[in-house]
């Protein structure tokens, strides 16, 4: 068996039982959502070592791929959502030129790619396609626990996929394009095409994760769902963990996302600055994350 | 209408230039992205508000408090994380995520002090009548914060390129190990250039009531993307180039708003990715990834 | 062109600017061949090295490998045919172990468990197997980037200032291996400061001057060429 796959079939569980015995299951949604986003986030920057700062554009086209599958093609859910993921796959073959760019290029240019299709999404002049700044109404197909349980299968997906990574050539020769790009040619890795691959396939579980949240919601307006900070969470939650490992984005995430549920949400500018100092502080002394610290009194951590 | 286009352009074109001109010093000196730099123009902004509001004192007369303490905060903000990060094994991402946690640390502070409210100082504090320029009229606080903005373009060319320290300053940006080999105190010419980054920001800052409308804890992340798009259309790392890059911005939102108002918040994002796509040489020369 | 020749280099120019780094370099290079490639700085060996391996592509001219041109490929479509290379500033998989670096390199030859022990064990990299290359000192990263140009099966070999940093006995260590590696059937392109160690390995060396060739022959030959003395003492 495969290392991790215990652990991700515990975290999946988790999602199943807890509704049954915790009643905010908005909470443990968005829970589940920003987890799939750290793992996305972890397929592309802590396997390949690009920092998509503009994450949430494919979360974002991901809801509004799937919203617009149902209003205006009028597919049923579960086909929208396969839209809504084909649409943020979409934007990211149209982006994937910047993966030209190379560090911090590439992370501010991708936040720019995700401005540009918010400003496009929302603008009053496409309102009778996306329907502009006035936003989403799915109310007709809303159905809190069928969503639920589509983001503990992309959940399972997300899990699975860095599962593969971390058990495969694949996932180590994407590592060594992190590394070495011109070294991970002369290993006779195409880098073009590995790094494109893990591009979308980390597009495509944000444009899930996106889908299953308009659904979940089923009324939101453009800001929130091309809000920066659902970027920035991602980022920091994997950050704090662990890149490229496959607990990393878990812990962080459980971790950092129930301070802010906790201390956050009152009062996002505490929460704000426990975050900021989250962040210098891992780059200053621990920039691999919280999992190393395990690693580094032994403990087999996946 | 074509006239005021024109004109407005180039008066906000100054301004963006001096906006963007710090970020392009810092990055030319220490090849790194401060992302932190619209949060230091965005206090630069609170502290002008402040002395505004407090002691009645025009943006014009904060800006030699902003330069000092900017400065110096420059200067600490060098010695307290740069040479440490220079040290370790990649230094371009780890400065990039750790000047990202210090732009939250500095927002989540101003909300902190703040509060969430937009402010503005009234711009009739220099006189409610309009200026003649060009054939076209404009508010004052306009014209004053361009000429403030090409003064200090000047002043950094004056310091760049006649200046013992701006000789320095210049090697450093060409070579940094060969400036070293050569005597010069690189960390002692980089922590000055931070501070003078910060000090140019914050005298943005200072005039940006009047150029951005209104100021705001939130106003940072916003700035530092338009201050890239103006340098990558300039030249990065070539802080003279970053006029250039200014006055096309300038001129490219005025014609926007003039003429198409609901995309010209596209703009600086658009350009942004353009020109890093199809222009890359320069950008590209750290570290290049192969196509 | 010589029907033997495993790599025949054509008149290969390229320029940085105003710089021209080559300037119409051609040479051959047979099966099991080791060829030196000498010069000042700045003479275009390590460009030369760069297009051949496709780092970079060049201006003009052709590359053929077994009479087949490459020079518009890829670097992994290089690699997959049967050249390789070293740096001069060894680029290992920093975060990855040594057994991990080599392990990278093995899927697209197909190597196996086996394949990635006999070569750390080739190049004296066994004990270090599981740790960070990070860790490595600069001599045994040299090594590593020979273990991971070499587990890809490569035809042609080209190495950039494999000897420079190292000392007497890693340079008498590092020439035996190069020794067995051309004898297995692989042509060595080696590009080398260090005289002495060149001169353990082949007699034949090309020299180089502002990108082009100067001189071709045995190194005792160059050592009295008139035109190679004023290379490097004239000016």
């Amino acid at each position: 068996m495969p290392r991790g796959v215990w652990f991700s079939v515990g975290v999946v569980l988790l999602f199943v039982v807890l509704p049954f015995v915790y009643g905010n299951h908005d909470l443990l949604f968005s829970m589940m959502m920003y987890l799939v986003l750290a793992q996305g986030i972890n397929v592309l920057f802590g396997f390949t070592g690009y920092l998509p700062f503009g994450y949430v554009g494919f979360f974002g086209a991901g809801a509004y791929g799937m919203s617009l599958a149902i209003l205006l093609l009028h597919f049923p859910p579960f086909a929208a959502l396969i839209a809504g993921a084909a649409a943020a796959v979409l934007v990211a073959l149209v982006l994937a030129p910047l993966l030209r760019l190379s560090g911090a290029y590439f992370a501010i240019a991708s936040l720019a790619a995700s401005e540009v299709l918010y400003y496009v999404i929302s603008n009053p002049h496409l309102t009778s396609i996306t329907q502009g700044p006035y936003g989403i109404n799915l109310a007709a197909v809303y159905d809190s626990s069928a969503s639920y349980a589509v983001m503990v299968a992309v959940l399972a997906l997300a899990l699975g996929m860095v599962v593969y990574l971390r058990n495969s050539r694949t996932g180590l020769a994407l590592q060594a394009i992190r590394e070495e790009p011109v070294s991970a040619g002369f290993a006779g890795v195409n880098v073009v095409r590995e790094r494109t691959r893990a591009w979308l396939m980390s597009a495509a579980l944000a444009g899930l994760a996106g889908g299953a949240y308009a659904w979940h919601v089923s009324v939101f307006y453009p800001k929130p769902v091309f809000d920066l900070n659902i970027s920035v969470f991602a980022i920091v939650f994997t950050l704090f963990g662990g890149v490229a490992t496959l607990s990393g984005p878990v812990v962080g995430t459980l971790l950092l996302y129930g301070l802010y549920n906790w201390i956050g949400i009152s009062q996002p500018q505490y929460f704000q600055l426990v975050f900021g100092v989250v962040i210098v502080a891992l780059v200053l002394f621990l920039p691999n994350g919280l999992v190393s610290l395990l690693r580094r009194v032994g403990a087999n951590v996946p | 209408m074509i006239a005021y286009t024109l004109s407005a352009g180039l008066l906000f074109g100054l301004y963006f230039s001096l906006a963007a001109l710090g970020l392009n010093l810092v990055f030319g000196v220490m090849r790194l992205i401060n992302l932190a730099h619209g949060d230091f123009l965005m206090l630069g902004a609170f502290l002008a508000y402040g002395l505004y509001t407090v002691a009645g004192l025009n943006p014009l007369y904060a800006i030699p408090a902003e330069v000092v303490v900017f400065m110096f905060a420059g200067v600490i903000l060098y010695y307290a994380v740069v040479p440490r990060l220079l040290a370790s094994h990649n230094p371009e991402m780890l400065s990039f995520i750790l000047l990202f946690g210090l732009s939250q640390i500095i927002e989540a502070l101003a909300v902190i002090a703040f509060g969430n409210d937009e402010r503005a100082i009234p711009s009739t504090i220099y006189g409610s009548r309009p200026v003649s320029l060009f054939g076209q009229t404009f508010p004052v606080a306009w014209v004053v914060s361009a000429a403030v903005s090409a003064l200090a373009l000047l002043a950094v060319y004056l310091y760049l390129h006649h200046s013992r320290l701006g000789y320095a300053t210049r090697a450093v940006m060409a070579s940094r190990d060969e400036a070293a080999g050569t005597g010069i105190n690189v960390h002692r010419v980089s922590a000055i250039a931070l501070g003078v980054g910060l000090a140019l920001a914050a005298t943005a800052g200072a005039f940006s009531a009047f150029m951005l409308g209104s100021i705001g804890p939130d106003m940072g992340i916003h700035i530092t993307t338009v201050s890239f798009a103006v340098i990558v259309i300039g030249s990065l790392g070539n802080p003279l180039g970053t006029v250039l890059g200014g006055l096309v911005y300038g001129l490219g939102l005025m014609f926007m708003e003039t003429y198409h108002p609901s995309w010209a918040d596209l703009l600086p994002f658009v350009l942004l990715i353009v020109i890093l796509l199809i222009r890359p040489s320069g950008l590209l020369g750290q570290r290049v990834r192969l196509a | 062109m010589c029907p033997s020749a495993l790599l025949s280099v054509e008149r290969l120019s390229k320029r940085f600017g105003a710089f021209a780094a080559l300037d119409g370099l051609s040479l051959e290079l047979a099966p099991g061949e080791i060829l030196g490639l000498v010069g000042p700085n700045g003479s275009g060996k390590t460009t030369a090295i760069n297009v051949i391996s496709g780092v970079y592509t060049a201006d003009s001219g052709t590359i053929r490998l077994e009479g087949r041109p490459v020079g518009n490929l890829p670097i992994h479509r290089r690699t997959r045919l049967g050249i390789n290379r070293t740096f001069q500033v060894p680029k290992p998989f920093k975060a990855l172990t040594v057994a991990e670096n080599l392990e990278v390199a093995a899927v697209h030859s197909n190597a196996g468990r086996e394949d990635i022990a006999r070569h750390l064990d080739l190049l004296d990299l066994s004990p270090l197997a599981d740790r960070q290359a990070l860790t490595l000192n600069s001599a045994q990263q040299k090594r590593l980037d020979l273990a991971r140009a070499m587990i890809t099966r490569p035809r042609l070999l080209l190495v950039d200032e494999l000897g420079a940093g190292l000392n007497p006995a890693e340079l008498t260590r590092m020439a035996q291996m190069l020794q067995e590696i051309a004898r297995s059937g692989v042509a060595l392109l080696v590009v080398e400061h260090l005289l002495g160690f060149l001169r353990v390995l082949t007699s034949r060396v090309v020299v180089m001057d502002a990108g082009r060739e100067i001189f071709e022959g045995s190194l005792e030959a160059a050592a009295k060429d008139s035109r190679v003395i004023d290379v490097f003492f004239g000016h």
